[in-house]
């Protein structure tokens, strides 16, 4: 079979940015297999820099790649000036590891990480030569997908042969054995699926029905990689990436990821040390991430930044810590551990009243933001992020000049505090995701985002804080594509058509392509975003999302108290 | 205060294959990792942000195969060459191997400035390599690059100081002897790219190109 590399010239390879990308050879890269039984390729649906920053990529990596019968590769979203000599050439995309065509492969196993990847997702199979829509693929690979997005299955279920709601790690192997057998017994397309369905946290479009998310009880017992591929393009997140523990018992109204993750499990400190020398003697990363959705809420955290701390195996060795609870006892801890990395802090208050963050059940008090403000003078932290989202269900004007007053008070301590600080502030629209107790709410619409945003952005025009903002059409669309049924798909696939890929970068973004799509599909963005009642049947309620659906509603009515009595009282 | 011994080694390594498209930066990046994976003990800098005590040659261009790259480490104890090359050589990217090891090392800095490059230039046919040859070989030959909206002129002059061709059949190489680094002579890579530019739809034909040999003068 031949590499398709090998039909790319050196001087076309010149004309690319960042050539490395398209042609693999990193160190821990996957030993090639003579004749596995099965092939599969990891598609991730953006560029190689973040692909390779992806921890589910490393975990599935690893993982295929260890058992005997499997071969693993990787693709990634080529940038528009690979696609256009892919396709001037008339070659398929092709994997990093053999430069064997997406094609030619027994399956793909497609991430979905956030919403605004679908796009790309077309294009790679496009790109791939493999057919969109599974009804159309009569040989080649399957196609699965999973990730934190196809939590409602529906908007890519014409998309994909079967998706995986939930946990990866065990299903991931059930999946392969699957192929494995139905592939040694000749099955059609059909039966595979049909097996396939078998599988807890699948669902397959063509048998559709009832489906339960799929939990990894094993997580905290288990090894993460700790081998994973070092990439020759230095990745966005250029460090070792260490999951400290999975799930979190927050319960922000707001976040799909909370819910998804769901239930915590912790991995023992002892264990963790050990896999992060492991991780930093085979990656030879100067950094160390610990990862998690909430990293203070680690029962043992002291304890293992101390341990790690005291755990040197280069000179330049730094731990980096997102995903903190900022409060005065981190602070302290942050200050005695001398690896930790002292560049920003970041707070994601979320909303800028007390009000408003009981509705949404941010456990954040603007007296914690600001005491951690106070107690930053004199330390080398030079800028402090803000995140606060608008447009959230139960919210005033009020609650927005509220952000306006919050972050003229931080001015004025980071003013005085030496050195000074720099604040940047990043808003977003907010969007009532599927499986949070906000799913019923409706998505303000962009002139309501908009006059929020100017509302924040005049007030703090004299301030020096440095503000930035989502373009409020994103916010729709991100809602459409989350909240959507089956012929949300349709929208993707004509967006697709019309030359949408990369949403999620600014500079790629076709908004008069995305509204020309909703024009010529006939779809109503208004069916998507409006409210709804508790009583309707949503369209993702066939999926057991192991967080019961009653715990939702009451969580909604109590956002609605909080609201009209400004408690905080959580269902969890 | 005892100043823990230092040992300054130099590092002789290729670039070839995928390896010669891995930038400037990101090489010194996989470097830089790869002595982290053996955990050597090296020199740091002094200051918040501590770096390992580390210089890189000349930049290689995007593209360009090499045999002559290396870079200087200081070690806290003196290494064992053959082990260190194996090594490392077990540490690399595919397209990256060390060559050699030089132990202990002195730099030998020059005032002059600039560099004396060889370079192989591999062509598919006889015709291509020859009109690379006279392209080379004549010192009026100019281009043109567009930086910062303006366009710039340069001649080639006396940067190509040799290009001498040999082979036969479809393999035809072209070693070619170059000088850069100096005022207003234009880099190797400048000139390789235009040249690129000057065989047209022939550039295909013009299929690697080694750097084989580096001086600094």
């Amino acid at each position: 079979m031949k590499n398709v590399t090998e039909s790319i010239t050196h001087w076309e390879l010149l004309e690319i940015e960042k050539p490395a990308r398209y042609l693999g050879g990193e160190v821990n890269q996957a030993k090639i297999k003579t004749n596995p039984t099965l092939r599969v390729c990891l598609v991730f649906p953006d560029l190689y820099e973040l692909g390779m920053s992806n921890l589910a990529l490393k975990i599935f990596y690893e993982t295929l790649n260890n058992h005997p019968q499997i071969m693993a590769e990787r693709a990634f979203s080529p940038w528009p000036d690979f696609e256009g000599l892919l396709r001037r050439k008339d070659l398929p995309l092709y994997s990093l590891e053999t430069g064997t065509p997406l094609h030619d492969f027994d399956a793909l196993l497609v991430t979905l990480p956030y919403e605004m990847t679908f796009t790309n997702v077309l294009n790679l199979l496009d790109l791939g030569k493999v057919p969109l829509q599974w009804r159309e693929r009569e040989q080649g690979p399957i196609v699965i997908g999973g990730g934190p997005s196809a939590s409602n299955p529906l908007p890519m279920a014409m998309f994909m042969d079967a998706i995986l709601i939930g946990d990866g790690e065990e299903a991931i192997i059930e999946i392969c054995e699957s192929l494995i057998k139905t592939k040694n017994s000749g099955a059609d397309r059909s039966s595979i699926r049909k097996e396939l369905a078998l599988i807890q946290g699948m669902w397959v479009p063509e048998f559709a029905g009832p489906v339960k998310k799929r939990v990894f009880k094993g997580f905290a017992n288990s090894a993460p990689p700790v081998k994973p591929p070092v990439p020759n393009v230095q990745a966005t997140h250029n460090r070792a990436v260490l999951e400290i523990f999975r799930g979190c018992m927050q319960g922000c109204r707001f976040c799909n990821a909370g819910f998804y993750y769901r239930p915590k499990r912790e991995r023992p400190v002892e264990n963790l040390v050990d896999y992060a020398r492991q991780l930093l003697h085979n990656t030879g990363e100067e950094s160390l991430g610990l990862l998690s959705l909430s990293t203070s809420d680690y029962c043992r955290l002291n304890e293992l930044i101390t341990a790690l701390d005291q755990q040197k195996l280069f000179p330049e060795q730094n731990i980096s810590i997102p995903s903190l609870r900022m409060n005065e006892s981190t602070m302290s801890l942050l200050d005695s551990t001398p690896q930790v990395r002292k560049g920003g802090l970041t707070f994601a208050p979320e909303a800028g009243s007390q009000r408003l963050r009981n509705v949404i059940n941010k456990n954040i008090t603007e007296e914690d933001i600001i005491s951690v403000m106070r107690s930053t003078s004199g330390s080398d932290y030079r800028t402090v992020k803000l995140y606060f989202m608008m447009g959230l269900p139960f919210e005033t004007d009020e609650d927005v000049e509220a952000i306006v007053d919050l972050v003229k008070k931080l001015e004025a301590i980071g003013r005085a505090c030496r050195p000074r600080k720099q604040i940047s502030l990043s808003l977003s629209g907010f969007v009532p995701k599927p499986f949070t107790p906000f799913q019923w709410a409706a998505q303000a619409d962009m002139s309501e985002l908009r006059r929020k945003r100017l509302i924040v952005t005049r007030g703090l025009e004299r301030g020096g804080s440095k503000v930035s903002w989502r373009e409020e059409f994103l916010c729709l669309l991100e809602s459409v594509l989350s909240r959507g049924d089956e012929r949300v798909g349709e929208l993707i696939l004509k967006a697709w058509q019309l030359g949408c890929r990369f949403d999620g970068w600014h500079e790629h973004f076709l908004r008069e392509k995305w509204e020309q799509a909703f024009a010529e599909t006939g779809i109503d963005a208004a069916k998507y975003l409006g409210e709804r009642q508790i009583s309707d049947t949503l369209p993702w309620d066939f999926v057991d999302f192991q967080t019961p659906r009653a715990y939702f509603e009451k969580e909604y009515l109590l956002a609605a108290a909080a609201a009209r009595e400004g408690t905080n009282e959580s269902a969890s | 205060m005892n100043q823990p011994a230092e040992y300054k080694t130099r590092i002789n390594y290729s670039k070839t294959r995928q390896a010669r498209y891995i930038a400037h930066l990101d090489t010194i990046d996989v470097i830089c990792k790869a002595l982290r994976r053996l955990q050597l003990s090296y020199a740091v800098t002094q200051g918040c942000h501590v770096r390992p005590k580390i210089s890189f040659g000349p930049p290689l261009p995007l593209g360009h195969a090499s045999y002559c790259e290396y870079f200087v480490i200081t070690l806290n104890q003196e290494p064992d060459v053959e082990w260190l090359k194996n090594a490392l050589n077990k540490e690399m990217p595919q397209g990256m191997e060390v060559i050699s090891i030089e132990h202990p090392w002195s730099d030998k800095k020059s005032s002059a400035g600039g560099e004396w490059v060889q370079y192989q230039l591999y062509f598919k046919s006889s015709a291509t390599a020859e009109q690379a040859q006279s392209y080379l070989l004549n010192p009026d030959s100019s281009f043109e690059i567009q930086r910062k909206g303006q366009n710039k002129r340069y001649v080639l002059g006396k940067a190509v100081q040799k290009a001498e061709l040999s082979g036969q059949g479809d393999a035809w190489l072209l070693t070619a002897e170059f000088i850069q680094g100096i005022a207003d002579v234009p880099s190797v890579s400048k000139i390789v790219t235009a040249l690129a530019g000057h065989l047209g739809a022939s550039r295909d034909d013009f299929y690697l190109l080694e750097r084989t040999s580096l001086k600094e003068l």
